[in-house]
């Protein structure tokens, strides 16, 4: 641990359920994001720019490949001595059974020994699955000369929104007064980021105390923060100014790529400042083919692009044939569309193949299709007009196979089954 | 088990890239915009199973020790594989006495120490994919003294014109080893790869200097034919030597086309770089983008036709892009028209509304140039 004296625990067991298909098999942090990214990206970088150099990251649902990814720490040049990130899941400890994470503040409590080890002045708390950049040593200078216990990062969001989220309500000098868990009529409009810096003595007190405390939750928001405000702590809000998306749906991931078209998106991932970094592929450049055309998209290496596509985002590795269209959409990593094939208003999931000529999404569709199984070519008979929208709620979507399991050629999810998917 | 290390050669090239060459040796140009020359022939060794590689650097050491760094990006176990970067005592510019040879005399201990059998050494300034392990087994297999890697081409009256070329008879040993004088179109284009025991290469390192102070690894194997058991094994596939400019520009352009790009990049057999953590790449809507190779990074805005942008470029609105190279970090201002050129990095074209070449010799902009 460097300078700062502060470590990160970035919270990343999550589902993400209302993602349905994409976090069957995947922790929602790991879910593809901007072309070359990972949500969880974004909470690493940030760290490694903040002067952040030891992160624990809190795994737990479908965690191997999250697991596999985040212990690559050089890619975020983490992996200089005393720096590092570390994968903790539950585990079994001598005397007591295996217990999983009941809840955020929980799975720091079943961590302490960790935290212990290194001895930080203080402890960061992150969650996996935000896309933002923000310096987190700005907010530990403001913590420390606010003498607050803890410092919650806050967001000004839409008056109307406002009910969405946890509310702050705060004093001129930014001492919170009261916090209210999605308020019906909001006092203000500075949400929770989820972001909190503890001092790790008062903390681990808290925790502990929590942790025998039968009638809590051991989350954050709900249980550690409230008691907090009970006992008269000075908690503080850290204002952050800039773009923070909690992706938690298929039409917000689409949304939040879609920002990224804008020049003028406050997600600015060309700052040499503060670069965003990833997995290094080794793909070949992009590659344009005599008859593309090119307008308002986002590219990355490793694409061929032989048709047309139109306010889209293109992940590492998609392959666009002649003739094929892709309108409005997110193509994640090592999606193939066959030539003349039709993408509209769709996201369509790691390595989907979608067959020559046939059709996903519609124009003007109120949410976005999520395309999780490859689409075959269809027989003769069947008019071409019919969308074939993938499922999109819960009970569903066991018939379906999930992104990760799709491999090209080798699937057979048929166009009958989506149909009746859709019924 | 046979193993080798691998040598990237210092350059005994006669010739040289115009422009581009001032500011870097040809092993750290940039190629179809992602890439440095000299990725190709370590990406190749990597990938051959060779883990041990020694990079020696020519007369402009800093650029490729820069790119290549550790090496740690070509895939090289970290513990038992090494890259060591090796500069010579006599590395400076247009120095007569600066050849292969002396380079290699230099760091002889570094070369004796090496407990492989085997050496491959491989040119920095060429561009093709070979496997090194299927090479080694058939030198191995055939008992011969040097193994040569050629490709047999039909360009050699205007191209490859400073490569040795080679002949060889029905057993594949090379009966002749000279410079390509341009006199016949088809030759046996040598590549600059050689597969020997260490032994012999340190035998050809004394020899060539007892023979003369200019002697080039070529020189003193093309005197050797006699006495030595040389063969040649042909190469099939994507080669380019780049010995001057339009060497350099047509290698690149040749590759624009995705399914003749084909013929270099195999499947399972990746060609690593330096990564720059750089993001996707923004069209806008105004962009027309064809037939081109783009890299991370970059803004388009404008029009590019036929042509590769490197990473971190702009091209701004009405730009027009055309059979051009852009090398990184490079912005082209509105309305203003390139064609037939090759971009250096971080150059800002704003005034000049029309730069021009010949379409059978382009031009060049230079590096960080204000035009």
């Amino acid at each position: 641990m460097k300078r700062n004296n502060m470590i990160a625990m970035i919270l990343a067991g999550g589902r993400g359920s209302r993602l349905y298909d994409l976090t069957n098999k995947l922790a929602k942090p790991a879910v593809s994001y901007g072309g070359k990214y990972r949500i969880i990206d974004f909470p690493l970088s940030n760290c490694a720019n903040s002067g952040i150099d030891v992160i624990g990251v809190l795994t737990q649902y479908e965690s191997i490949f999250l697991n596999s990814y985040v212990t690559v720490d050089s890619r975020w040049g983490l992996d200089s001595n005393d720096a590092g990130i570390y994968v903790l899941p539950p585990r079994e400890k001598a005397g007591e059974n295996l217990n999983i994470y009941r809840g955020t503040a929980d799975a720091i409590t079943q961590n302490i020994d960790f935290i212990d080890n290194e001895n930080p002045d203080f402890v960061l708390i992150l969650s996996g699955d935000h896309i933002y950049k923000m310096n987190y040593d700005k907010m530990l200078r403001e913590h420390i000369s606010s003498f607050a216990d803890a410092s919650i990062a806050v967001i000004d969001v839409p008056k109307q929104e406002a009910s969405r989220f946890g509310i702050m309500n705060a004093d001129a000098t930014g001492r919170i007064l009261e916090f209210e868990e999605k308020p019906a009529h909001p006092k203000s409009t500075l949400a929770s980021m989820g972001i909190y810096i503890f001092n790790w003595k008062l903390l681990r007190k808290l925790l502990i105390a929590d942790d025998k405390n039968n009638k809590s939750s051991h989350d954050f928001g709900k249980d550690l923060i409230p008691q907090m405000l009970k006992d008269n702590r000075i908690l503080h809000a850290y204002k952050f100014k800039g773009y923070w998306k909690d992706v938690g749906t298929i039409d917000s991931l689409w949304e939040a790529n879609m920002d990224l078209l804008d020049p003028q998106t406050e997600l600015n991932l060309n700052d040499e400042t503060w670069k965003i970094y990833t997995e290094d592929t080794n793909d070949l450049p992009q590659y344009m083919g005599p008859e593309a055309v090119i307008k308002k998209a986002y590219i990355t290496q490793g694409c061929v692009v032989e048709g047309e596509v139109t306010g889209s985002i293109l992940f590492t590795g998609v392959k666009v044939g002649k003739g094929a269209k892709i309108i409005d959409s997110v193509l994640m990593p090592g999606v193939v569309i066959e030539e003349g094939a039709v993408i509209t208003r769709a996201l369509v999931a790691d390595g989907v193949r979608i067959a020559k000529n046939t059709v996903a999404g519609k124009a003007g569709s109120e949410h976005i299709t999520l395309v999780a199984s490859d689409i075959k070519e269809e027989p003769k008979e069947t008019p071409k007009e019919s969308a074939k929208e993938s499922v999109k709620d819960g009970k569903d979507s066991k018939d379906n196979k999930s992104a990760k399991d799709v491999r090209p050629a080798k699937e057979s999810v048929s166009v009958k089954e989506e149909r009746s998917a859709k019924k | 088990m046979i193993t080798a290390f691998g040598v990237i050669s210092a350059s005994d090239r006669v010739s040289r890239v115009e422009g581009l060459e001032d500011y870097r040796p040809v092993g750290a140009f940039s190629f179809i915009g992602r890439y440095r020359v000299i990725d190709f022939m370590i990406s190749n060794m990597s990938n051959s199973g060779i883990d041990q590689i020694k990079v020696f650097t020519g007369s402009n050491p800093l650029p490729i020790t820069e790119h290549v760094g550790s090496g740690r990006q070509y895939n090289i176990n970290s513990k038992r594989g090494h890259l060591h970067i090796l500069f010579s005592k006599h590395a400076y510019a247009y120095n007569l006495y600066n050849t292969g040879i002396t380079s290699y005399k230099d760091n002889i201990d570094v070369i004796e120490q090496m407990p492989q059998e085997y050496v491959v050494i491989a040119p920095s300034y060429m561009v093709y994919t070979a496997d090194y392990a299927e090479l080694l087994q058939t030198h191995v297999e055939s008992c011969a003294d040097i193994t040569m890697l050629y490709q047999a081409v039909d360009t050699a009256r205007e191209e490859f014109l400073t490569n040795y070329t080679l002949t060889t008879d029905k057993d594949r040993r090379v009966t002749s080893f000279e410079p390509n004088n341009g006199a016949a179109k088809s030759r046996n284009i040598f590549m600059d790869t050689y597969i020997m025991k260490k032994t012999m290469f340190l035998v050809l390192i004394e020899r060539a200097l007892k023979t003369s102070s200019l002697y080039s690894l070529a020189n003193i194997v093309a005197d050797s034919l006699n006495s030595l058991d040389v063969r040649g094994v042909p190469h099939r596939g994507y080669l380019a030597s780049i010995n001057d400019f339009l060497d350099y520009y047509e290698a690149n352009m040749r590759l624009i086309n995705y399914d003749a790009a084909q013929d270099l990049f195999k499947p399972g057999w990746t060609i690593y770089t330096r990564t720059n953590d750089s993001p996707p790449t923004r069209y806008l809507e105004t962009a027309i983008v064809t037939n081109s190779i783009v890299s991370n990074g970059s803004v388009i805005e404008g029009t590019v036709e036929n042509s590769i942008i490197g990473r971190n470029c702009v091209i701004e609105r009405g730009a027009k892009i055309k059979n051009c190279i852009i090398l990184g970090s490079t912005r082209v201002g509105r309305n203003t028209l390139i064609e037939n050129h090759v971009v250096d990095k971080h150059v800002r074209i704003d005034n000049i509304k029309k730069i021009v070449g010949d379409a059978s010799y382009p031009g060049y902009v230079r590096r960080g140039d204000r035009i």
